[in-house]
């Protein structure tokens, strides 16, 4: 459906690269997040995708037709691709319906069209208000309505919820992707919540520096993050060091980087690897509680455990099947 | 997965060449076409160099130079510590202090510039004359006039500045009212008082902005004929008429004209470095109030003075004479000729507003839809036309044309066997081709800052919807800069109105602007009559100044 090939964007010239070497396929019907802190190269790369940027090198093929290449440009609005905007960009002086109809103007049955999408994603009854008179989540709604309406081969959705606070923002997104599960569109959803990304894709692509660092499904890339990047993007995790490898006794391959999932830590039980440690300071963040622990060796180590009841000497391990290993 | 090891070579020349030729669209040549276009004055002039100067040059060289340079330089630091003065005290004033009539103040300092300089150098002519107003008052009150000269280069330094001095005005109270007030609250909590907040503060950081202000004002002192010739002070701006219409030697003026760009482009230039030296990044202010200070009587008097000093001098004072002889030679003048003169100065204006507006706004968008980065860049070149002064914009619009011409009488001589005369030169398509030319960029900021405020994910979403460039600016975009099209075509309309260099020498013999009307009876030993077509043109340009002030305010 989406095939890119070594795509590399620079706007200064080469001296630093946007985006560098980056190549990835996307089957039909497949949802897929691209996950990156902000600087990663995760807009670009949907802008260069959308034909709003020009690339410097790579190819982009959409479905089977080539639209990007150092020879030939498809205009993005030959594209077929619908992009919902972070901030929505709705049409300020144009009606809610008269956004949905603009991109489907040619359309013999575009009023019934338009008043179809506007029911998926329920906003029947509110055609006639204008954009300032909308919430920022039925704004964000009529973004998506407009995006669907003429049918797009791929759907882009940058930084869709960003915009939103976080009780409208978990209830928006599941409505979303019902809708995008329901019309079986080719969707990319651009975001840097890690949360968002595993609630709803079926695929993640992590981005770092203008690099795909690792595309894999959701659950493989919690079980099998390929660095350690990647696992602490999902969660806090504790990189294991030489230091803290004496501390547990654990000797491990040497050629190889080591971290464990702060949630893989077990306080005072049996397991393969255990030291004691002596509580310094104890921090209340609601549901956590942060531990600041000195080890037997005299190495310092802070973790988060939902335990309440921590006495001033603890004993902390883990097993070795929790263990992450990355050979780089 | 194919491994592009050759990033390496992503921009070596053949790569980038590679690029330029997929990246290069029809804008990117509509671009550059513009662009030529409104480069072809100064193109031609540079061309026409070639050609040598004329027989006079070695005697203005000797004798004539050295008095258009020291002139020119004179008025430039004169008018430039004046206007600063003027302009930077009252900005100040209006945006720290509260004092009566300080609204109305406001937008009165602004005035002034609805009064082209030559028509305030009339006015000022007929108050410090023999039997004029200065003299006609002394004797009222029973003392001996003691008459001051201004009709000389610092009388005509002051003209110009209480005429031009609105710019520096405008562009410092702008930034002291966006600027100011976060940072002197900080600069009060630490201590440190108003006036020295004022001169180790505020003016460094205004001095950007009062810098942009007073080029403009130099440019505008650069471009003056008409208060120049009136008052016998030769600068290059008369000379290039004089070497044109008296000497008709038009390499002599092509010369003059070069020279004269060559030192405009050095201000230009000036201006360039000393922003990129100090690059104060402007801050967001969330506090949309500026306190004034509250003050007592005395001070708060003295501050009103000091502002309507210079409203007086560059307002009221000029157009209180221009009424009284307007009151005296109303039934000579005011004739249905007028009129029709009138209504086509009215015509030529909003003629050229519409084609300078449409102009811009394709220049804009043009180089908005275009890829390449040069050509971008390329299209801010096009309004450079607002620093070269009229006269010289207009020599280099007559060598093209007329060369277009002769060439085009010729072929359809030949082909056709068709006797024409002139086409361009001397019809009303060059004058509008030349007002274009140098008001572009009066047209093409105003439409720019609105064109800005769009954020640019509403035009890419309508072309992600299937709308290619054309359509989306129709549908889209014109909609949302509306207002920013109404005040260029506004401005332009008014600054057409008070042209005068330019209009002199390009406009068609059967027309007539109310500008040179005003400046014909001027020159004509009629200057009381020059009062009812000046006037004409200060009504005319005041009311929207007014109304673009409060557009200003509101925002």
């Amino acid at each position: 459906m989406l095939t890119i090939n070594s795509l590399s964007k620079s706007f200064d010239k080469g001296r630093s690269f946007a985006l560098k070497d980056v190549s990835f396929n996307l089957g039909k019907g497949d949802v897929c997040a691209i996950v990156g802190e902000s600087g990663s190269g995760k807009t670009t790369l949907v802008r260069l995708i959308a034909g709003l940027e020009r690339p410097d090198h790579g190819t982009i093929e959409l479905a089977g037709e080539m639209v990007s290449s150092l020879k030939k440009l498809v205009a993005p609005e030959k594209r077929k691709i619908g992009l919902v905007f972070q901030e929505y960009a709705l049409f300020p002086h144009l009606t809610l319906l008269q956004n949905v109809l603009y991109g489907i103007s040619k359309l013999k049955d575009k009023l019934n069209r338009a008043k179809e999408v506007l029911d998926l994603v329920g906003l029947k009854g509110m055609e006639d208000r204008y954009p300032h008179q909308l919430s920022g989540g039925q704004q964000q709604r009529v973004a998506l309505a407009r995006a669907l309406a003429p049918n797009p081969a791929l759907l882009i959705l940058d930084e869709p919820f960003s915009n939103l606070d976080a009780m409208l923002r978990k209830q928006l997104r599941n409505q979303v992707f019902e809708i995008i599960k329901k019309t079986g569109v080719t969707a990319i959803f651009v975001t840097h919540d890690t949360q968002d990304a595993l609630s709803v894709a079926d695929e993640i692509l992590i981005l770092q520096s203008g690099k795909v660092v690792q595309k894999d499904e959701a659950a493989n890339l919690y079980i099998k993050p390929n660095s350690v990047y990647v696992a602490s993007l999902f969660g806090n995790t504790i990189q294991l060091n030489k230091a803290l490898q004496s501390a547990f006794e654990c000797p491990l391959n040497a050629n190889c980087c080591h971290a464990i999932r702060n949630e893989s830590l077990t306080i005072n039980s049996e397991c393969e690897y255990v030291t004691h440690a002596q509580v310094l300071k104890k921090t209340f963040l609601g549901d956590n509680i942060q531990l600041m622990l000195k080890l037997d060796n005299g190495e310092q180590l802070t973790v988060l455990t939902k335990e309440r009841n921590i006495e001033d000497k603890i004993m902390i391990g883990f097993n070795s099947k929790d263990v992450l290993e990355f050979t780089s | 997965m194919r491994q592009a090891g050759n990033n390496s070579d992503i921009f070596s020349l053949k790569y980038r060449l590679r690029r330029l030729q997929r990246d290069s669209n029809k804008w990117s040549i509509f671009t550059l076409a513009i662009v030529l276009f409104l480069a072809l004055p100064v193109i031609s002039i540079g061309v026409k160099l070639l050609d040598g100067p004329g027989e006079t040059w070695s005697h203005i060289v000797d004798h004539l130079l050295i008095d258009y340079i020291g002139n020119s330089l004179f008025l430039v630091f004169a008018c430039s510590v004046l206007v600063l003065l003027f302009g930077i005290s009252s900005a100040w004033f209006v945006s720290r202090f509260e004092f009566p009539f300080r609204e109305q103040m406001e937008w009165l300092l602004i005035l002034p510039l609805a009064i082209p300089s030559y028509i305030v150098a009339y006015a000022y002519a007929g108050i410090f004359d023999y039997g004029g107003s200065m003299d006609l008052l002394f004797r009222w009150i029973g003392l001996d006039f003691i008459r001051i000269d201004i009709m000389n280069k610092s009388g005509l330094a002051f003209i110009l500045s209480v005429s031009l001095f609105p710019y520096v005005y405008v562009s410092a109270r702008a930034f002291f009212l966006n600027q100011a007030s976060n940072l002197l609250e900080a600069s009060k909590m630490l201590g440190v008082g108003e006036l020295k907040s004022f001169f180790n503060l505020m003016l460094p950081l205004a001095r950007p902005a009062i810098i942009a202000g007073l080029i403009l004002v130099l440019m505008e002192v650069l471009n003056d004929y008409g208060a120049a010739q009136y008052y016998g002070v030769n600068t290059f701006t008369t000379g290039i008429f004089r070497a044109w219409f008296s000497l008709e030697e038009p390499e002599t003026a092509v010369y003059l004209s070069a020279l004269l760009i060559i030192i405009v482009f050095a201000l230009i230039l000036f201006e360039k470095w000393q922003r990129r030296k100090k690059k104060f990044s402007p801050l967001k202010s969330n506090d949309i109030y500026t306190h004034r200070k509250l003050i007592s009587t005395w001070p708060r008097t003295g501050i009103f003075i000091a502002v309507l000093f210079p409203v007086l001098l560059g307002f009221f004072l000029p157009v209180s004479q221009l009424i009284y002889w307007a009151y005296l030679t109303y039934s000579k003048v005011f004739n249905p000729d007028f009129l029709m003169l009138s209504l086509q100065s009215f015509g030529i204006a909003i003629l050229t507003a519409a084609v300078t507006v449409f102009f811009a706004t394709l220049l804009i968008y043009f180089s908005k839809w275009s890829f390449l980065g040069f050509i971008r860049n390329l299209a801010r070149m096009g309004i450079l036309g607002y620093a070269i002064p009229g006269a010289v914009i207009a020599i280099g619009i007559m060598i093209p044309t007329l060369a277009f011409d002769k060439w085009l009488i010729n072929m359809l001589d030949y082909f056709f066997n068709i006797q024409s005369g002139f086409l361009i030169h001397g019809t009303l398509v060059a004058l509008v081709y030349a007002y274009c030319v140098r008001f572009l960029a009066v047209a093409f900021n105003p439409i720019e800052s609105t064109a800005l405020k769009v954020n640019s994910s509403i035009p890419d979403s309508s072309k992600m919807l299937g709308v290619g460039n054309l359509r989306t600016f129709m549908k889209i975009e014109l909609p949302l800069i509306k207002t920013g099209l109404l005040s260029a075509f506004i401005l332009v309309f008014i600054d057409v109105l008070k042209e005068l260099p330019l209009t002199l020498i390009l406009k068609p013999f059967d027309v007539n602007t109310l500008a040179v009307k005003a400046f014909e009876y001027a020159s004509d030993e009629m200057v009381m009559e020059a009062s009812i077509p000046s006037l004409f043109i200060i009504f005319t340009a005041a009311l929207p100044v007014i109304f673009l002030n409060k557009l200003l305010i509101k925002k």
